[in-house]
C-alpha cells in the first residue's frame, strides 16, 4: 500500500513540477537569451517586494506602541493561510477535478484517498510557493526585533511546514461537497463557476464580517485600554476568531518560552493532522461521485440542432477570430472563467464591499474630502482597471494556454501583428467586464458623472494594453505549453507572477508621477498625458513584442 | 517543388542526429510516402518542414521559398495534420473550421463550398456543431483533416494519416490524396502501414536512425533489395 501512495506522489511530483523535462531543457543549451531575459523580468519582482517588507517592519511598530505585538503575527498568520485557502479552491478545482491524468488514474485499481492523497501532497508544494513570501517576512521582522531565541526559530520551522495544511484541507473539503452536488445537468461548467464566483466573493464578505464584529466588541467595551494594557495577546485572542489555527500560531511564536506556546503549537499541528485525515476520509464518499460525469462532454451526435448554413461561410478577420477564439476559450474552460473573468468581476466587488460593508469607510471619507469633481476618483479609477489589465492573466497567460494546440498557432500563416492585435483584443473583451462590473459597484460609494464614466472606460482600456503586452512578453519569452491541467496555465504559472511584478512597476511608475504632478497641471492635462503614455508604451511594447514573436516561434521546439 | 537541402537536427548534450544530412527533392504532383521505424526521424523531419523545428543545419524550399526565411509565405502553401491532433477542444467544430479558415483567408464561397464537400465526405456535418471535447479520435482526426484541406495547398503533409479513421474515411482521404496529385500538389505523408505506402505512393524513401537509406519509385527499391517481393520483406532488410 505505501509502495503505491508513493509511486503516486512520485510521479505526480515529476509531472506537475515537470522534473524530468527540466532536466531535458538543462542539458539543451540553445534559448540562452530567453533564460537571461527571463532573469531580468524575475528581477522587477525585488522593488515591489522591498517596498512590501518595509510597510510591514512599520506596521510591527505601530502594534508593538500599543503592546500588542502579537497582533503582527496573527495578521501574518491570517494573510498567509486565507490566500492559501483561496489559491486552494482554484489549485484543488483544477488539480482533482480537471486533470488530464485523472483518465489514466482512475480505471487503476486504486482507492480515490490515494488519488486525492498524492494530488494533495503536490499542492502543498505549490502552496508554499504562496505562503513563505507572505509569512517569512512576518516571521523574520517579529523575531529580529524582538531579539527571539532559538526555540521561536524552531518553533516557526514547524508552523511554516504545517501552514497551508488547514487551509487546503477545507478547500479540498468544500470543493469536493461543491463539485458532488453540482455535478448535474448539461451546464454544469457555467454553474460550477458562478457559483464558485460567488462563494468566493461571500467567503470574502464572512471573513471581513467577523472581523468588524470582533473589533467592534473590543472597543465597545468600556474596559478596553485596561484589557490592552493587561494582555498582550488580547487582539489576537478576540480577530483570531476569524480562523483560529492563525491564532494558534500566532500564540504560539508571541509566548514561544512559555507552556502556552507549546500546547497551542500542538494544537496547530494536530488540528492539521486530523483535519488531513478527516478529508482522506470524506474523499472515499465525496471524490469520485463528483468526479464521474465530469468526464462526459454532452454531445448531441447530430440529435441537436443542425448548424445554420450561414455558420458554413461565415469570414472574419485573422486579428478577429483569433480574439473570438481566445475569448470562447477563456469562457468555455471553466478553470479560466474563474481566473480570469472571475477575477475582474471579484475584485472591484470585493473593492466596494471592504469600503461599504467592512466598517471600515476610510474610502468614503477619502472620497468626500475630496470630492468627486476633483478628478481624483476618475484617475483612481483607472488606476484600478489598467491594474486589473495585468490581474486577469489574459495576456500573461496567452501563449501558455494554448498548451499542446501551439502548434496550430506555429503552422498557421498567421501575421505577427494579428498574433499581438487578436490577443490583446481578447484581454480588453474581459477588461469590458471588469470595467461594467466595478462602475457598478462604484454606485454603492460614489455618483460619477457621464464626463468620468467615459474617462473610465476609455483610459482604463488604453491602460490595459501595455499591461497585457507586458505579460505578453513574459509569457512568449518561457510559455509554459506541456501542462497536464489548465490551472498551471493559469495561476500556478511562474510568467503570471514576474508580469505582476513588471506591471506594478509600471503602474507604480505612473502613480508616482501623476502624485508629483497633480498640484501643478489641470486635471484634464494628466489626463492626456496618460493617455499619450498608455500610447506610447503599447506601440514600444508592440515593436518588441513583434521581434519576440518572430523568434520564438522558430526556436520553441 | 519541395526541397530539402542537408537539413540535420541534433538534440540534447547527447548530440544524438535525430535527422542526419538528409536531401529530398519532390515533384508537384507526387505522392511521397516517409517510411521508417519508431524513432527513425520521420516526424522530426516534418516538423522542420511545416515550421515546427528549425534544423540546425540545411535549406527547406517550397516552390523557392525559403521555409524559415519567408515562414508566412510558405505557411499559406502548405497544410499540416499531425499524428495526434490536440485541437481546442472547447471549441465547437464549425468554430474550429473558420478560425482555419479565416486564419488561411479562404473566401466566403470557397469556404462555403469546401465544408459542405468535405464534411460530406467524411460523415462529421452532423457533429460540427458539438464541441471537440465530446469527438472521438476518429472524428477528430477527420475535423483536422477537413481543416487542412480548405486552403487548397500545394504541400500537403500527413504524419501518420490513416492512424484512427475507419476504413471508409481510410479510402476517402487516399482518393482525395491521389486527386490532390492529379491537381499537381505534392502530398507527403509518413506511415507504419507499408500497405498503404506500397499501394498509392509514387515514390517512398525510407529512413533509419536519420538517415535515408533508400529512395525511389517500388520498382527501384524492389531493385535494390535482395528479396525483390514486398515492401515489407525490403523495409525489414533495410531497416534491421
Amino acid at each position: 500500500m505505501m509502495r503505491k501512495i508513493w509511486s503516486l506522489i512520485k510521479t505526480d511530483f515529476n509531472t506537475t513540477f515537470g522534473l524530468s523535462s527540466i532536466g531535458y531543457s538543462i542539458k539543451n543549451k540553445k534559448n540562452r537569451w530567453q533564460l537571461i531575459l527571463f532573469g531580468i523580468a524575475m528581477l522587477t519582482l525585488i522593488p515591489s517586494y522591498v517596498f512590501m517588507v518595509g510597510s510591514l517592519s512599520s506596521m510591527y511598530d505601530i502594534y508593538a506602541q500599543i503592546g500588542q505585538k502579537s497582533m503582527f503575527l496573527l495578521s501574518g498568520f491570517l494573510s498567509a493561510q486565507i490566500l492559501v485557502f483561496i489559491f486552494g479552491l482554484l489549485y484543488v478545482m483544477s488539480k482533482y477535478y480537471f486533470s488530464n491524468d485523472l483518465a489514466q488514474l482512475v480505471p487503476l485499481p486504486i482507492k480515490p484517498s490515494y488519488i486525492i492523497g498524492s494530488k494533495f501532497a503536490t499542492l502543498m508544494i505549490s502552496e508554499y510557493l504562496t505562503s513563505l513570501p507572505i509569512i517569512l517576512p512576518f516571521i523574520i521582522i517579529y523575531g529580529s526585533k524582538n531579539g527571539e531565541g532559538p526555540l521561536y526559530w524552531i518553533y516557526s520551522l514547524f508552523l511554516i511546514l504545517f501552514l497551508p495544511v488547514a487551509p487546503l484541507v477545507l478547500a479540498s473539503i468544500v470543493v469536493m461537497f461543491f463539485m458532488k452536488y453540482t455535478n448535474i445537468g448539461a451546464r454544469k461548467d457555467l454553474i460550477r463557476t458562478i457559483s464558485a464566483v460567488f462563494f468566493i466573493i461571500l467567503m470574502i464578505y464572512v471573513q471581513m464580517k467577523i472581523q468588524t464584529l470582533a473589533q467592534k466588541s473590543i472597543v465597545q467595551g468600556s474596559d478596553f485600554l485596561v484589557s490592552l494594557i493587561k494582555d498582550s495577546n488580547l487582539l489576537v485572542k478576540r480577530l483570531g476568531v476569524s480562523f483560529p489555527p492563525a491564532q494558534w500560531a500566532a500564540l504560539t511564536l508571541a509566548n514561544n518560552l512559555s507552556i502556552s506556546g507549546a500546547t497551542n503549537l500542538i494544537i496547530f499541528i494536530g488540528v492539521a493532522i486530523i483535519s488531513f485525515l478527516l478529508m482522506i476520509f470524506l474523499s472515499e464518499y465525496l471524490f469520485f461521485d463528483g468526479l464521474i460525469g465530469n468526464i462526459e462532454v454532452s454531445a448531441t451526435k447530430g440529435r441537436g440542432k443542425k448548424i445554420d448554413t450561414s455558420e458554413l461561410s461565415r469570414e472574419t478577420k485573422p486579428y478577429l477570430a483569433l480574439a473570438k477564439k481566445e475569448l470562447i476559450m477563456l469562457f468555455k474552460t471553466p478553470i479560466y472563467l474563474i481566473n480570469a473573468i472571475g477575477g475582474v468581476i471579484m475584485f472591484p466587488i470585493i473593492l466596494v464591499m471592504t469600503n461599504s460593508m467592512g466598517g471600515d469607510e476610510s474610502l468614503s471619507a477619502i472620497i468626500e474630502v475630496m470630492g468627486v469633481e476633483s478628478g481624483y476618483i476618475t484617475l483612481g479609477c483607472i488606476g484600478f482597471v489598467t491594474a486589473l489589465g495585468m490581474i486577469n492573466c489574459v495576456g500573461c497567460t496567452t501563449f501558455s494556454r494554448e498548451g499542446k494546440c501551439f502548434w496550430i498557432q506555429r503552422t498557421l500563416p498567421i501575421r505577427v501583428e494579428d498574433q499581438i492585435i487578436g490577443r490583446v483584443l481578447s484581454s480588453l473583451g474581459v477588461q469590458g467586464l471588469g470595467i461594467i462590473a466595478l462602475l457598478v459597484s462604484s454606485i454603492f460609494i460614489v455618483k460619477l458623472d457621464i464626463v468620468s464614466i467615459v474617462l473610465i472606460i476609455i483610459l482604463g482600456l488604453l491602460g490595459s494594453i501595455p499591461m497585457t503586452q507586458i505579460g505578453m512578453i513574459i509569457d512568449i519569452l518561457r510559455p509554459m505549453l506541456d501542462w497536464d491541467n489548465p490551472q498551471k496555465a493559469m495561476k500556478q504559472n511562474l510568467n503570471v507572477l514576474i508580469s505582476l511584478g513588471a506591471g506594478t512597476l509600471y503602474l507604480g511608475g505612473l502613480v508616482l508621477l501623476v502624485i508629483n504632478i497633480i498640484d501643478k497641471f489641470y486635471i484634464s492635462f494628466i489626463y492626456g498625458l496618460l493617455a499619450l503614455i498608455f500610447i506610447l508604451s503599447a506601440l514600444v511594447l508592440f515593436k518588441v513584442l513583434k521581434i519576440l514573436i518572430s523568434k520564438q516561434f522558430q526556436l520553441l521546439e | 517543388m519541395l526541397k530539402l537541402r542537408n537539413i540535420s537536427k541534433t538534440y540534447g548534450r547527447a548530440q544524438v542526429k535525430a535527422v542526419d544530412n538528409v536531401n529530398l527533392d519532390i515533384r508537384p504532383g507526387e505522392i511521397f510516402g516517409f517510411l521508417g521505424p519508431n524513432g527513425a526521424g520521420k516526424t522530426t523531419t516534418i516538423k522542420m518542414i511545416v515550421g515546427l523545428l528549425k534544423p540546425d543545419e540545411g535549406v527547406i524550399t517550397i516552390d523557392g521559398v525559403n521555409v524559415w526565411e519567408e515562414p508566412l509565405k510558405a505557411k499559406s502553401m502548405i497544410s499540416y495534420v499531425p499524428d495526434n491532433p490536440e485541437i481546442y477542444d472547447r471549441l465547437k467544430g464549425i468554430e474550429y473550421l473558420n478560425f482555419i479558415a479565416d486564419m488561411y483567408g479562404v473566401s466566403k464561397d470557397d469556404r462555403r463550398k469546401k465544408l459542405d464537400y468535405y464534411l460530406e465526405l467524411f460523415n462529421i456535418k452532423d457533429a460540427v456543431g458539438d464541441i471537440i471535447a465530446s469527438y472521438s479520435h476518429g472524428m477528430k482526426q477527420k475535423l483536422v483533416l477537413t481543416s487542412a484541406l480548405l486552403n487548397d495547398p500545394k504541400l500537403f503533409i500527413l504524419d501518420e494519416p490513416m492512424v484512427g479513421l475507419d476504413p471508409k474515411s481510410a479510402f476517402n482521404l487516399k482518393e482525395i490524396m491521389r486527386k490532390m496529385c492529379d491537381e499537381g500538389r505534392i502530398v507527403f505523408f509518413s506511415t507504419h502501414v507499408l500497405e498503404v505506402a506500397e499501394r498509392l505512393c509514387d515514390r517512398i524513401a525510407i529512413i533509419n536512425k536519420g538517415k535515408i537509406i533508400a529512395m525511389g519509385t517500388m520498382e527501384e527499391l524492389r531493385s535494390h533489395a535482395e528479396e525483390r517481393e514486398s515492401l515489407e520483406k525490403i523495409f525489414l532488410e533495410l531497416t534491421e
